[in-house]
């Protein structure tokens, strides 16, 4: 095997693992936007959270690999739902008025609180692990880590059952249903304060998901949440809002991208080439990549 | 008596039009004369850094609080115009005043350029791409090593031959009086309820045929331009620069003052930057301490006073005329009614 085929292959490799995280908090971001109007400024902030969940589970109390990440998920589910009944409900009753605006300085505040809080708390020291699950397997002459192809899969099973439990359940109706229609949602009988509060739990914990997975290769570090942020926003305008599976591409198509400007260019120079890209796509595909039917654009 | 009265309100009127009040103009005295009286180089820096972020904040509010779009990369126009003012007096020994101005400028045509990126976006989505054009800006200034020296730091000549600050501080005074007249002209006229119109409700406005993309790429140049030249102020008053300036969380400080002070008011970033920024100089010590006060006001002013420490006046002044009009009859509250309305 050549040189220039093993390296196409580790690009492609880490721009795939990447995408899964990007696409795993491009879900919850999407969500959160679609069912309560919330642009989520904060969302890196609990991925960081879960980053720290595991990591202080997993080092400090012993549990396994799988119960650490779980404990994560649940974790940042309860902080979100925290927050949301603290925070997003006072200010949804106070007031409706230029929501997106006040919500988007609300998650702006609290993502101040958070970075700082964990810093002050935790220090500004890089926590990490080796890895959760030692080894490797070897495909012809490349070596993948196992923790890669673990975290890759864990990421990918979650999106299926995030699905599913939007399309097949009731309370994952809801959820569709109130980011179709709030009022005729409430008419039919659903409680909105729920549906508020399990959707914006639900999005924490696929943040803090993705954060907890990828302890080994990205360590805990209190502003380590504003780079997936950034690149799950980027994912939503590429997108357009609402629709999981495209935001599975997405994900995965960031993830190869930056991946490959980081190799062509050197390290600095890819947030310059994404943003070229992603001027391109606003100017020639307004309404985004997957522009179709039932998905929100970005355009007015 | 009657002749000086009328003499009086006239005056009024006129300072009025340049969005004064007798209140301001005392206040605005009281601050000019302050570093004079009191003599103390610590006091007379913190004011000028008060009043260069109460003046970024001003020109923050003249997009978020009127067209509705919160420039979240605004830092980075602010470091564009600190980094044009200090390579020309550097590379080219050009003199800061020019170099300001020319900052401006340039960050001014920046900001038509982002105008027009940000134009078919909805309103979030609009503050994302400011967000990202400002990262794109920070990487290529701290990666082009060869002109910006990169990460470590451009030294500026200053703006003066003495050591004292008393006259960066009647600089930065008169930029900030100028910023304050000039976005207050500019709101009391047609173009400012085109921006608000904008700002409430894009399509109605666009019905009644506003010129929305004219009055968009306006303001976003108007805005950026003062940034630049309060950034080429910035360089060569603190003397050194390094890419850190355009970070974001120098945005999230400026839009923090600027809501905390009232949004679409332009004074209210002001009043807060000259309350807030000396008193945050007492938690210097505690940096982290100092940014978990500004999310923790941050969370506080949008969930329990959205309309911040200019509603809060207006609610005092309120009161005080109801006060006042109780005793004096029914025709003055009247009056108050229409003026209050």
């Amino acid at each position: 095997m050549d040189m220039d085929s093993m390296q196409l292959f580790n690009i492609v490799l880490t721009g795939v693992l990447r995408g899964g995280l990007y696409a795993l908090m491009a879900v919850g971001l999407s969500l959160v936007f679609g069912v309560m109007n919330i642009p989520n400024f904060a969302h890196g902030e609990f991925y960081m959270l879960g980053a720290y969940f595991s990591y202080f589970t997993y080092t400090y109390f012993h549990f396994g690999p799988i119960s650490s990440i779980l404990l994560a998920a649940v974790g940042t589910f309860i902080l979100g739902a925290i927050a949301e009944k603290t925070l997003f409900y006072p200010l949804r009753k106070r007031s409706k008025k230029n929501w997106i605006m006040n919500t988007f300085l609300l998650t702006l505040g609290i993502s101040i609180v958070l970075q700082n809080g964990a810093k002050m708390l935790w220090g500004n020291t890089y926590r990490g692990i080796t890895q959760y699950w030692p080894g490797k397997v070897s495909i012809a002459s490349f070596n993948i880590s196992n923790d890669r192809i673990a975290g890759f899969c864990i990421a990918m099973v979650t999106i299926a059952i995030f699905w599913l439990f939007l399309n097949k359940t009731t309370m994952g109706r809801a959820i569709r249903a109130v980011s179709q229609d709030e009022t005729g949602a409430s008419i039919v009988g659903v409680n909105l304060n729920v549906i508020h509060t399990l959707t914006f739990a639900l999005s924490c914990l696929l943040a803090g998901l993705a954060g907890a997975i990828l302890l080994s290769i990205s360590p805990a570090y209190p502003f380590m949440g504003v780079q997936p942020l950034y690149k799950s926003w980027f994912v939503l305008i590429l997108v357009g809002m609402g629709n999981i599976g495209a935001s599975i591409y997405g994900g995965l198509l960031v993830g190869l991208l930056e991946t490959f400007a980081y190799m062509k260019f050197g390290s600095g120079w890819q947030d310059v080439v994404s943003l070229a890209i992603i001027i391109m796509i606003l100017i020639f595909k307004p309404r985004g990549l997957f522009a179709k039917k039932g998905v929100k654009s970005v355009s007015e | 008596m009657e002749k000086a009265e009328s003499s009086l309100t006239k005056g009024g009127r006129f300072i009025g039009k340049f969005g004064f009040t007798p209140l301001s103009i005392a206040m605005l005295f009281v601050l000019a004369i302050f570093p004079l009286v009191l003599q103390d180089e610590v006091i007379t820096r913190l004011l000028i850094s008060a009043l260069m972020l109460g003046a970024l904040a001003m020109a923050f509010d003249f997009t978020a609080g009127f067209i509705n779009i919160n420039n979240f990369g605004y830092a980075a126009f602010w470091g564009v115009g600190a980094y044009t003012s200090a390579l020309l007096a550097v590379k080219l020994g050009i003199s800061p005043w020019l170099g300001m101005l020319a900052g401006g400028i340039l960050a001014g045509l920046l900001g038509l350029g982002l105008g027009f990126l940000t134009l078919r976006l909805a309103g979030i989505f609009a503050s994302c791409m400011t967000w990202f054009v400002a990262l794109a800006m920070f990487a290529v200034t701290a990666n082009w090593v060869e002109l910006t020296r990169g990460t470590s730091g451009l030294s500026v000549p200053p703006l003066f031959n003495t050591t004292g600050n008393i006259g960066y501080f009647y600089t930065i005074l008169i930029m900030t009086v100028l910023t304050y007249v000039g976005l207050k002209v500019i709101i009391k006229s047609h173009i400012g309820t085109a921006f608000r119109a904008i700002g409430q409700d894009l399509q109605a406005a666009q019905a009644s045929g506003i010129n929305v993309t004219k009055y968009k790429i306006m303001n976003f140049t108007i805005s950026c331009a003062i940034a630049g030249v309060l950034g080429g102020f910035y360089a060569h008053f603190v003397g050194i620069i390094t890419p850190t300036v355009m970070n974001t969380s120098h945005t999230v400080e400026v839009m923090v003052l600027s809501f905390v002070g009232g949004r679409g008011t332009i004074w209210g970033g002001l009043i807060a930057g000259l309350v807030m920024i000396p008193s945050m100089e007492y938690l210097k010590g505690l940096m982290e301490l100092r940014l978990l006060i500004y999310g923790v006001l941050m969370i506080v002013v949008m969930i329990f006073f959205p309309s911040g420490l200019a509603g809060l006046y207006y609610k005092v002044v309120q009161l005080i005329r109801k006060n006042a009009s109780l005793t004096k009859g029914k025709k003055e509250e009247k009056d108050v009614r229409r003026a209050g309305l």
